[in-house]
């Protein structure tokens, strides 16, 4: 095949140089903002910490931060976390592998999805706290009440978004595809897979996230170790600033394990990074 | 030779529980494109142009009628350029490009280079649609019809959703690859201008989905929307959308 490249025209060239200028533009504004929002923050917290409340209710950031630091350096920080991470897994394994199984039953079936929709109901009205006593009473202090509660509740949130996900498959990506030709098992592997394997990823983000809080506030009524026992710990000895370190490093590892876990996960099978923000950008 | 031959196409979409009333999108449409020729199917919102690209493209079923879309007598391959690009996310633009070819080979693969560079998107072969703004999603969305290297070209208005500059951009960008490949084109739009600088012929449909008139358009390519002939096709066509409408208003059944 001969390719005449002489019929490429210098304004499209010109339009494309142009859209990666303002799509690069507004990717750093976006950095911009971020940085800027950080820095308000910590700035708030400094004027709050000094003119406000006062560096006994409110110790200023660096302080928090040293003693994050503090915690993180000294002994028991490894086993203290390791028990609320493994909690979170567990919690967070039983919760996605019943919302797979749940989720493409009342995706595909009318029936299913009228009976759950009862109990899922009836379970996201329970106060998380009720079921955190709930769990002391039936487990005592141990590591169980915080698995089976972070699972307990996070699987209807779960189980409705993966429902969704398999459900909202983009009718006109299969569309498309009809149009040109693809056969049905083309379809299945191109679209439809791929679609649902982003439901479960989104549902596995968001299991780990609902996993986490539950079990740290699980933690604070019902065991003896893990992060949210430290919170609680710093909380009774009206140690403000070991609050805010743990409550800082939670929140830290929150962030790691969004950015460097799951997004990665979601790159991976999504490809375009940061997704929507991406198309959000080039929508402006 | 590609020809379309549609012989009294009818679409009616039953009642939903959303629209309780049966909608009309085609009534009858009759008619035949033969050869190396664009039309462009111009008419106002609810005239059925979308649908008439759809059955043509054989992703929807007509209710009456039929049509034939051959190429020497065998079904023609159809390239589809959508309103919106209709990328799929989770595959790097070049993938997107592969996904409609049949075979995935070295060739094919240098075929779908060539067409991105066509559209002036060689460098960014490797990123995601959600990386590409809109434009460019849309150029890789034209790119891609082409690839199949099709005998009919479908285009359901795929500058609708362009700003004016970008739009323009495109439009000379089709009007030069299409008389590289000249396929036989078939493009709704509802911009009269962009269906006089482009088209052939322009099929008018009013509401209801009937052919209200069949224009020639027989002008000198490359052409730009400030060219004179241009404008005065322009306006004639205008006249005739006018004399479309005053007939609808008042209840003119001609076809």
């Amino acid at each position: 095949m001969a390719y005449d490249t002489s019929v490429t025209p210098d304004a499209v060239a010109d339009l494309s140089a142009r859209e990666m200028r303002r799509s690069v533009m507004s990717r750093w504004g976006l950095r911009a903002g971020v940085v800027i929002g950080w820095l308000a923050f910590i700035g708030v917290w400094y004027v709050f910490s000094g003119a406000v409340l006062g560096t006994q209710q409110l110790p200023p950031p660096h302080t928090v931060a040293a003693e994050a630091w503090q915690v993180v350096t000294g002994d028991g920080f490894g086993a203290t976390l390791w028990a609320s991470l493994l909690r979170v897994i567990v919690g967070c394994t039983l919760a996605l592998s019943a919302s797979i199984v749940l989720g493409m039953v009342i995706a595909y079936s009318a029936w299913w999805r009228g009976l759950l929709g009862v109990l899922t109901r009836f379970f996201v009205s329970i106060p998380t706290v009720a079921l955190a006593i709930l769990a002391l009473i039936l487990f005592g202090v141990s590591g169980l009440g915080p698995m089976l509660t972070a699972a307990l509740v996070a699987t209807p949130y779960v189980m409705s978004s993966v429902a969704q996900g398999l459900t909202g498959v983009d009718r006109r990506l299969i569309v498309m595809s009809e149009s040109f030709g693809r056969t049905r098992s083309q379809i299945i592997t191109g679209v439809l897979l791929p679609s649902s394997v982003l439901a479960v990823i989104g549902g596995a983000r968001q299991a780990f996230a609902l996993a986490w809080r539950i079990t740290l506030l699980t933690e604070v009524f019902a065991s003896s170790d893990g992060v949210g026992f430290q919170i609680r710990r710093s909380f009774e000895s009206y140690d403000v600033r070991g609050l805010l370190a743990w409550t800082a490093l939670f929140i830290g590892l929150m962030f790691i394990f969004e950015n460097f876990v799951f997004r990665q996960l979601e790159r991976r099978a999504f490809g375009g990074a940061h997704v929507s923000q991406a198309t959000a950008e080039s929508t402006q | 030779m590609a020809t379309i031959l549609i012989e009294n196409l009818t679409k009616v979409y039953p009642p939903t529980p959303t629209y309780p009333q049966q909608v009309q999108a085609l009534g009858g449409v009759s008619m035949s494109v033969t050869g190396n020729v664009f039309v462009a199917v111009l008419g106002p919102s609810g005239s059925g142009k979308t649908t008439l690209l759809n059955i043509v493209a054989g992703v929807e079923e007509p209710t009456a009628g039929a049509v034939r879309v051959v190429q020497d007598g065998v079904p023609a391959q159809v390239g589809y350029v959508f309103q919106e690009p209709r990328l799929l996310p989770w595959r790097s633009v070049l993938d997107n490009m592969l996904y409609v070819q049949n075979r995935k080979s070295d060739r094919s693969k240098r075929e779908a280079e060539f067409y991105l560079s066509m559209v002036g998107l060689s460098d960014v072969a490797h990123l995601y649609p959600a990386q590409l703004s809109a434009g460019m999603q849309q150029r890789v969305g034209i790119a891609r019809a082409f690839l199949v290297n099709p005998d009919v070209l479908l285009m359901d208005e795929p500058f609708s959703h362009m700003d004016a500059l970008t739009g323009r951009s495109l439009r000379d960008y089709l009007q030069r690859i299409w008389a590289h490949t000249r396929k036989t084109a078939l493009f709704v739009t509802h911009d009269v201008g962009e269906a006089v600088e482009l088209a052939d012929r322009i099929l008018m449909l009013r509401p209801g989905g009937v052919v209200f008139d069949d224009i020639p358009v027989n002008l000198q390519r490359p052409r730009r929307p400030d060219d004179a002939a241009v404008r005065a096709v322009e306006t004639e066509v205008l006249r005739r959308f006018d004399s479309m409408e005053a007939a609808v208003r008042f209840g003119d059944q001609r076809n």
